[in-house]
């Protein structure tokens, strides 16, 4: 039998183009997709939410959120995606869905979604007004603060939203959305952010 | 009166100052043969054709509104017999060839326009879906013709034929398909409807339904007093659930609403009605100029003659995938009526399970074209008492017997349909 | 119209998709056909507040048990529906 191996890319390794695009000057955006992630979503069995809270305290230090939030350690962010459920996004397997198996059995139902989302990047001066194109949800400052999160649509395409740290002073805004989806939206993305000028780019780093 | 060109120039001798008016509005007398409720085309048509043909014409129309105040003045005006399941076909076209029949019937200019009507497909599936629908239309006398892309471009040159994320490849055409004008159907079957002495009552709303002790509809009351009946039919789509409650009775319906859409006016642009096969919307222009749509109803029960924005942006999206030259018209004006939507997307004609109540209801967003088929089929089973033969599967009872008629297969879920 | 999930916050109607009455219930294997009819096919299709279900599909997933008035599309309550979420289990 012949060898085989899965050549591993990224559902936006087609479209996306490192570099500036759209209005020419000082870019008002720059759009980041976040490469090589681990992402598992915990779903707590029935009646089980609350040994799940519990495992997930023992392990991370943080309690798992309960309300749409993102939350974390040094090296994972916890991301409400819906009631009794949350992504463990982080890298270099740590806490992978094998590494969280055992932490989880019996609480909480694990599933793999390292390569079933796109993760997208956003920040940078005019982050909101070209978020605000694309969503429904208030995203100034007072309302949306750090560690906020949102299970939500744009352009009629399901996300996982949460605002990261703060970058260089500017907000950071995170996308989490499926992987046959991603193309879609980077393109709507992109068409909403040309008027500001983007800068373009990908990363291995978890903002 | 007779509308002629000797009528109209007699009426410019004295200025247009000496026109009768287009129909009596008559108030109640305490009993007629038959009682209609509801107004708009279908109760109209309903009477014209029990006066004309079937000889009743002591008949009454009661209407809680104004006339044509309810779908009659709220749809998108299309009129079309391209339907391809056994039940729906032949009574659509029914309709369709007393369409074409409509003004010299009844003295009256509808703006009957067989301007085509084309369903555009996107996949080769979906044109052998057409290919069939067209097939069953010819088998039964309608027709279809089924274009290629080539004949398609040279038609409407102006669609988004290769960019969009759905090309067009060709469409089902039914040319003797096209508009009428909304309110002059109303008014046209009102002024031939009162010309033969037919009692059209406004501001009329039924509030309930007297009973004799075998249970036998004997009459209805109403805003305006008590009115006896010999029989009672109702064409209040929309509001069936509401009407037939006080008789006692559940139907399979659920009240939905369907919003339309008119931009500004703009120059002559399209040449007939087209729906987009791969979203729903569907366009005509009127002969103001502007271009009159819609798509998707809603998808929740309501009987609020008001949509929300989901579905507006959802239309426009439809539009701007087909023809995106029309980016930058404005929209003028947005309204929405009340479906009555059935279990299986088909209308039900048919004597109810209380003595003296006749049924026509369920139309879905499909009832402007079935005007006037709906009135005569309507008006036969209500002289006869027995369904007439293109209308002879529209029955209450097909739940039950699972005869269903479901165009779409979609099953019992109504904002499917 | 804007529905407050119970889960999310208030969000936009594009979010939802609609099911219908809360009210009818499945009846029993054995209730024969003429409530099996009742139950797929009829319809009180009420005029004024009605308890029916949501579906969170394009926010949180969950489905949700929503009081509207069909008539002016007011919305009064708004809960999880039974079985959303692990923990907020409503008959």
């Amino acid at each position: 039998m012949a060898e085989f191996s899965w050549d591993i890319r990224s559902p936006l390794d087609r479209t996306l183009v490192t570099g500036p695009y759209g209005a020419r000057g000082e870019a008002g955006l720059s759009l980041t997709e976040i490469r090589n992630f681990d992402l598992v979503q915990a779903m707590a069995r029935r009646g089980k939410a609350a040994e799940m809270a519990a495992a997930a305290k023992a392990r991370f230090g943080v309690a798992a959120p309960e309300t749409p939030k993102a939350v974390g350690n040094a090296d994972a962010t916890l991301i409400w995606s819906g009631p009794d459920q949350f992504f463990v996004l982080s890298k270099g397997g740590r806490h992978g869905i094998e590494a969280l198996a055992s932490v989880f059995a019996g609480s909480a139902s694990l599933s793999d979604q390292s390569h079933a989302r796109a993760l997208i990047s956003v920040s940078g001066q005019r982050v909101r007004a070209m978020l605000a194109k694309l969503s429904s949800i208030d995203l100034h400052p007072d309302v949306f603060a750090v560690g906020s999160a949102a299970a939500t649509s744009m352009d009629h395409t399901s996300v996982t939203l949460w605002r990261g740290g703060d970058r260089g002073g500017q907000a950071v805004f995170n996308l989490l959305v499926f992987s046959t989806f991603a193309e879609s939206l980077w393109h709507t993305i992109l068409d909403s952010a040309a008027e500001y000028g983007v800068t373009i780019g990908h990363s291995e780093e978890l903002a | 009166m007779k509308y002629s060109i000797f009528s109209l120039a007699r009426a410019a001798l004295s200025g247009h100052k000496n026109w009768q008016r287009t129909w009596r509005d008559a108030s109640p007398k305490d009993r007629y043969d038959v009682v209609i409720i509801g107004g708009g085309g279908h109760g109209l048509a309903t009477a014209w054709f029990l006066a004309s043909e079937f000889g009743i014409r002591n008949v009454a129309v009661l209407e809680k509104g104004w006339i044509g105040s309810g779908n009659a003045g709220r749809n998108t005006t299309i009129i079309r017999s391209n339907y391809g399941l056994p039940g729906n076909t032949g009574f659509y076209e029914l309709s369709m060839k007393l369409w074409e029949r409509m003004e010299q019937d009844l003295n009256y200019n509808s703006m009957v326009s067989q301007r085509g009507v084309i369903n555009l497909y996107h996949s080769d599936a979906q044109r052998d879906a057409y290919a069939r629908r067209g097939n069953t239309m010819r088998i039964n006398g309608i027709d279809a013709e089924l274009l290629d892309l080539a004949a398609v471009r040279k038609m409407m040159p102006f669609l988004n034929f290769d960019n969009a994320r759905f090309p067009v490849q060709g469409g089902l055409l039914q040319r003797r398909g096209g508009t009428a004008r909304h309110d002059a159907v109303v008014w046209g079957y009102a002024h031939a409807a009162s010309a033969l002495g037919v009692d059209i009552i406004q501001n009329c709303e039924v509030t309930g339904f007297t009973r004799d002790t075998n249970g036998k509809v004997t009459g209805v009351d109403t805003s305006r007093g008590r009115i006896g009946a010999g029989k009672v039919g109702m064409a209040v789509a929309g509001f069936s659930s509401r009407v037939a409650a006080m008789a006692g009775l559940r139907l399979p319906i659920e009240s939905h609403v369907l919003q339309a859409f008119v931009s500004e006016a703009i120059k002559p642009l399209l040449p007939n009605v087209m729906t987009f096969g791969a979203g729903h919307f569907y366009v005509s222009q009127s002969d103001k100029g502007g271009l009159v749509f819609g798509g998707d109803i809603d998808g929740y029960n309501s009987y609020a003659q008001r949509g929300n924005l989901p579905v507006m942006e959802d239309v426009c999206e439809g539009g701007m995938a087909l023809i995106p030259m029309i980016g930058r018209v404005r929209l003028l004006r947005q309204w929405g009526g009340i479906m009555d939507m059935s279990m299986d997307g088909t209308p039900i004609i048919d004597k109810s399970p209380v003595e003296g109540l006749y049924l026509n209801a369920g139309w879905c967003y499909g009832g402007f074209k079935a005007t006037p088929g709906s009135g005569l089929v309507f008006a036969h089973l209500i002289a006869r008492d027995e369904a007439h033969k293109e209308a002879a599967r529209f029955r209450l009872d097909r739940f039950q017997r699972g005869a269903m008629i479901d165009e779409k297969g979609q099953g019992a879920q109504p904002n499917l349909h | 119209m804007r529905i407050v999930c119970p889960f999310c916050g208030e969000r936009e109607l594009g979010e939802f998709t609609y099911l219908g009455d809360a009210k009818p219930r499945r009846p029993a294997a054995d209730a024969g056909e003429e409530a099996v009819y009742d139950y797929v096919y009829l319809r009180d299709n009420i005029a004024g507040p009605m308890s029916e279900h949501w579906y969170h599909g394009g926010g949180c997933r969950a489905w949700l048990k929503v009081t509207r008035n069909t008539l002016t599309h007011e919305i009064s309550a708004v809960v999880p529906a039974a079985g959303a979420g692990a923990a907020k289990v409503d008959a």
